[in-house]
Formats: structure tokens, sequence, C-alpha cells
């Protein structure tokens, strides 16, 4: 079952989009409340709580998009490593025999 | 191949199509905060009196200049990074020509050996059971996967067009011109696509099916195909 916020954004299937809005829920509670006690404006702080929930929707999304980015980068070089060990494993193009060999000759 | 009643994009097995993927997401997340901020406006417009006593907004229009200008930046820079990355061709481990006729494609593998066939779709009265209806082929495109793949698409009678969802390829077949595109299948199985370009009554009934399979099986068939 998916849950799509506004009709179109699946929060369940698309990956750090659910974290992206309950943090911006919580960054847009945290500012809206906050500047409601210090000024006791409400249309101005229902205005910040907006912007807060925007900002923080937006910013923990991009940070946890990069770091999704990262690790699907680290994912990608672990199995082309991993094959590449299958492959080589023993041969002259072994990379951990050029390593050892290169210890040896450093010694 | 989609399920019933699917509304977003297939899984992806191509590098490319998990790029299309994440920016499909990005642009989405993007829509959910303009589209946020625009029902809270309309919200405030709605309990607001109607006045005519504002001459000038330069703040207001000063942020509706400059938002809306980091907004298109947001989109336009993933973009053009995943186009230009769509239109790199490193040394292609494979090509193959897929020519559209009215109404099944012709395929070609003539890097090594001279093999070419034709691709029917099979007909619902002829499907086995576990079969596809309006989708499964007499002879599927078998690739090997993880392997550079250059498809060179033309047509032989009107324009057609290639595409399979999953690989994030859709290209034109149209007549007397080659058009170029590549693709990586990052994981073996079988992949689905239609003609995606009108080209007569049958137009519905042209699928195209992609096998891809590890080296030794690959090679097994064309052997197989050639003799």
């Amino acid at each position: 079952q998916s849950f799509k916020l506004l009709g179109f954004l699946d929060v369940k299937s698309v990956p750090c989009a659910r974290e992206s809005v309950l943090y911006g829920s919580l960054g847009s509670l945290v500012v809206g409340l906050g500047h409601f006690v210090a000024t006791s404006r409400v249309r101005r702080s229902c205005d910040f709580a907006v912007g807060g929930f925007i900002c923080t929707m937006l910013g923990y999304w991009f940070y946890c998009r990069y770091n999704l980015a990262q690790h699907r980068i680290r994912q990608r070089m672990l199995k082309e490593g991993m094959r590449n060990k299958i492959l080589f494993e023993g041969s002259s193009l072994d990379p951990e025999r050029r390593q050892t060999g290169n210890e040896k000759s450093d010694s | 191949m989609a399920n019933h009643s699917q509304f977003g994009f297939q899984d992806a097995s191509s590098p490319i199509m998990e790029e299309l993927v994440e920016f499909h997401d990005h642009a989405l997340m993007v829509a959910l905060a303009i589209c946020s901020l625009v029902l809270y406006l309309l919200t405030l417009m709605l309990m607001e009196k109607l006045s005519s006593n504002t001459v000038d907004a330069q703040e207001v229009e000063l942020i509706w200049t400059i938002l809306p200008a980091i907004v298109l930046i947001l989109l336009a820079l993933p973009s053009l990074q995943i186009l230009y990355m769509m239109d790199e061709i490193d040394e292609p481990d494979l090509t193959l020509k897929a020519i559209g006729h009215q109404w099944y494609w012709t395929y070609e593998y003539t890097d090594f050996k001279d093999l070419t066939f034709d691709s029917y779709m099979i007909p619902t009265t002829d499907l086995s059971p576990g079969h596809f209806r309006l989708l499964e082929v007499d002879h599927r495109v078998v690739i090997p996967m993880e392997s550079s793949i250059r498809i060179i698409v033309t047509a032989g009678d009107v324009l057609h067009s290639w595409a399979v969802p999953t690989l994030g390829v859709k290209t034109d077949a149209i007549p007397g011109r080659l058009n170029q595109t590549s693709f990586i299948t990052t994981r073996p199985g079988v992949f689905y696509g239609q003609c995606s370009e009108i080209c007569g009554a049958n137009h519905s009934y042209m699928p195209i099916v992609v096998e891809s399979t590890p080296l030794t099986h690959f090679e097994n068939w064309s052997a197989l195909l050639s003799s």
C-alpha cells in the first residue's frame, strides 16, 4: 500500500521522503511555536511555521539524498571490487598480489 | 513489465534509469514544497478582506523572482547532468540494430556473425501459461548483462519507436535515419517494452522483449541461432 502526500509523493517507497516530511513537520512546529512564544503574533508565527516546514524538509532531503548517493557509490565500488577479486585471484592482475609484491620490494 | 493500475516507474534495470528515478523523486519533493507553499498562500488569501491599498510591493516582488530562480537551478542542475550522462557512449561491447516495420521488429547482430531475425508478437490464442498478453514475442533480443550495449534504431517504412521503460530507453525509429542509444543492464532478467510511435493499425501489437543473460548463455544462444 502506498501513502501519497498531496496525491503524488509516495512517502513509503521514496527513500528519505518519510524522514524529510517528519523532520519538516517537527521543524515547522518548533519554529512556529517558538516564534509565537517570543512574539505572540499568530499570523506571523504561521508564516514562520510554513517557512520552517519547507526549509527543514528540503534541508534534510538534500542531506539524506547526498548520503544515499555516497552509499550507492560505495556499494557499486564494493561490488566491482568483489567481482574483480573473484575474477583476478591468483593471476598477475590480482591487486592483492601486486600490493604484497610492493611491500616485499619496499622491505 | 508494468502491473495493472501501476502509476509510477517500473524498477530500474540500468544505471541511467536509476538516475532518472532519483531525479523524479527529487523533482517531486521540490513540487511538494511548492504545493505546500501555494496551498498556504491560497488559504491566507481566502481569509483576507479584499483591499486596494497596496501601491507597490518591492519586497514580495523580489522574493517571487529570486525563489523561482533558485527552484529552477535546483531542478536544472541534476537534469542537465543526467542529460549529458545519457549521451555518453563509451566503447560498446556489443552493437545491434533494431529496425521497425509494420508491425514487427527486425534485429541484426553483425559484430561477430551475421545474425538477423524478426520479432513478432505472439497472438493471444497462442500464448502459453505464464505468458503476458500483448507483450510476448517469438524471438527475444538477448543481450549479455553488465555489458555496454549500443543499439542503432531505424525503420523500414513508417515512424516507430523502440522503448523499454525499465532500461530508460526510448529511441525513435525513423526511415532513412540511424539513431543511436546505449545502455547497460545491471541484472539478468526479461524486460518488456512496446512500440512508442503511432505506426498504423497494429501499433499496439509490436512489443519489444529484451532478455539479459550472463555472457556464457548469450554465447550459447548466438551459436544456436547462427547454426
